[in-house]
């Protein structure tokens, strides 16, 4: 091996440097052009060995943290036995009925010749890791393209809509959450195909609030009214429940109304999720022939 | 057996990056393989400490939604500024280090959202909180390791400081009252 004497070394430094921020700035050219299109190996390979680390980390954790607030959870165990004791009796009740207008519902739709069918299949995940960066806020679930997962299928909890997968590796994918600056989807307030507050929800980059925007000023639109997707966007399907409205701010005839939401699911605390196995419709491809150049027969 | 040592930390750092923002959210402001990368460079292997940026960098990266790279270059020229600050000043000093640190991180995450905002990228975190948070995290954080890294390191700091302050010369001298004694 070549020894350098301190001189040597101090004279290289600077090229050495140079060298690699080249190749680091090459690496972040590349990522930049290409980040809407494919993903790239190496994040593939990265997420995929990066799991073998995550995976136990939050087991363990998660397992610590479930010990502490079982013991903490005993002291209120009484008082919440004897509430959920009286919650269960109620529930029945409301079980007893809830059977009745499924038995109706069946009926009728039979009647109608309607078949029962569950329109996307739900892929149970584990969020197992965060972005590494304070700069961005993304997640990492411990689902891959092994089970099934593809590119921009939507993530859900039992709350509502969470984001869309970004990233996929074999064993993990990176969700991206619908809170994200750039993030917009079609949405409309109240049931769709007969409210006409339809506008697109964007993120604010805060986890708390969703920002609504292009809904016609002489639309009414009343604080708590239940926000969904209209599928519109080609990457959600229609009906996903977003949020509630926490703030409308008036507008006019000819301008939109600003409209605030408070998101459903819990996205500062959310530890299980769901992948929603749904691929949009196909889109037709656009021409993109020049109207007068000479088509090849 | 150091670049053995400082590589070990390096790759826990990393490993920490990676699981701890899933513990706790506010982990998230520290920037632990920053930390090692500018220890790396106060120790004055700075080519080596230019290597850990990179490679440290790009390991961060693989799983952020952020420009692969962007990390590297930030934390190589951070690593390079560190290493010609301490070639020109004595910095072998904790409390001399901790302005250090912060520079070094508040110059990574100005890079860092330089580096993105120049290629069309816009980072969600808030730019100002985002920054102030994680200098003061990854300054806190850094003067505790730094300080864990000494006493593994003990015996590399002695030598260092040895070289840096040459011993003074003893030299004997005469005592006139015993020569006067003597008489």
């Amino acid at each position: 091996m070549v020894e350098r004497s301190q001189k040597e070394v101090w004279k290289i430094t600077p090229w050495v440097m140079l060298l690699l921020l080249l190749g680091n700035f090459a690496l972040m050219a590349f990522d930049a052009r290409e980040a809407n299109s494919r993903q790239r190996v190496i994040r593939v390979w990265a997420q995929t060995s990066a799991d073998f680390v995550q995976s136990p980390v939050t087991f363990i954790s998660s397992a610590v943290t479930n010990y502490f607030s079982s013991i903490s959870s005993m002291r209120t165990a009484q008082s919440e036995n004897d509430a959920l004791k009286q919650r269960v009796q109620e529930l029945e009740v409301e079980v007893q009925n809830s059977k009745s207008l499924a038995f109706e519902n069946e009926r009728l739709k039979s009647l109608l010749e309607l078949k029962s069918e569950t329109a996307y299949r739900f892929l149970p995940a584990q969020i197992i890791g965060r972005d590494t960066s304070a700069w961005f806020d993304t997640s990492i679930i411990n689902r891959g393209s092994l089970d099934g997962v593809k590119l921009n299928m939507p993530i859900v909890t039992n709350g509502g809509l969470v984001g869309r997968v970004t990233a996929v590796s074999p064993l993990t994918a990176q969700v991206s959450l619908i809170t994200k600056d750039k993030s917009g989807l079609g949405a409309v307030i109240g049931a769709l195909g007969t409210s006409n507050a339809l506008g697109v929800v964007s993120g604010t980059g805060k986890r708390e609030i969703l920002e609504m925007g292009y809904v016609p000023g002489s639309v009414e639109v009343n604080v708590g009214e239940s926000v969904y997707t209209t599928g519109q966007d080609g990457i959600y399907p229609a009906g996903l429940k977003l949020g509630e409205v926490a703030e409308v701010r008036a507008g006019s005839a000819s301008e939109a109304l600003k409209i605030f939401i408070q998101p459903s699911a819990k996205l500062s605390s959310m530890q299980e999720v769901a992948v929603l196995i749904y691929e949009p419709p196909a889109r037709p491809e656009f021409d993109k022939s020049l109207p007068n150049a000479n088509k090849k027969k | 057996m150091e670049h053995v040592k400082i590589t070990t930390a390096l790759i826990v750092a990393v490993l920490l990056q990676w699981t701890l923002r899933n513990v706790a959210e506010p982990l998230a402001f520290i920037d632990f393989p920053l930390i090692i990368v500018v220890y790396a460079a106060l120790q004055g292997s700075s080519i080596r400490a230019l290597f850990y940026g990179t490679a440290a960098g790009i390991a961060t990266d693989a799983l952020s939604y952020g420009l692969l790279g962007a990390n590297g270059f930030s934390k190589t020229l951070v690593a390079f500024v560190v290493a010609e600050i301490v070639r020109r000043v004595y910095v072998d000093n904790l409390l001399l280090r901790i302005p250090v640190i912060a520079g070094a991180c508040l110059l990574d995450d100005l890079v860092y959202y330089g580096m993105h905002r120049l290629l069309g990228q816009e980072p969600t975190g808030e730019f100002v909180t985002t920054l102030a948070y994680t200098v003061i995290g990854t300054t806190i954080a850094g003067t505790i390791i730094y300080l864990l890294l000494d006493s593994f390191f003990a015996e590399n700091v002695k030598n260092r400081r040895r070289e840096v302050f040459t011993a003074r010369r003893q030299t004997r001298r005469r005592n006139p009252i015993r020569l006067g004694n003597r008489r």
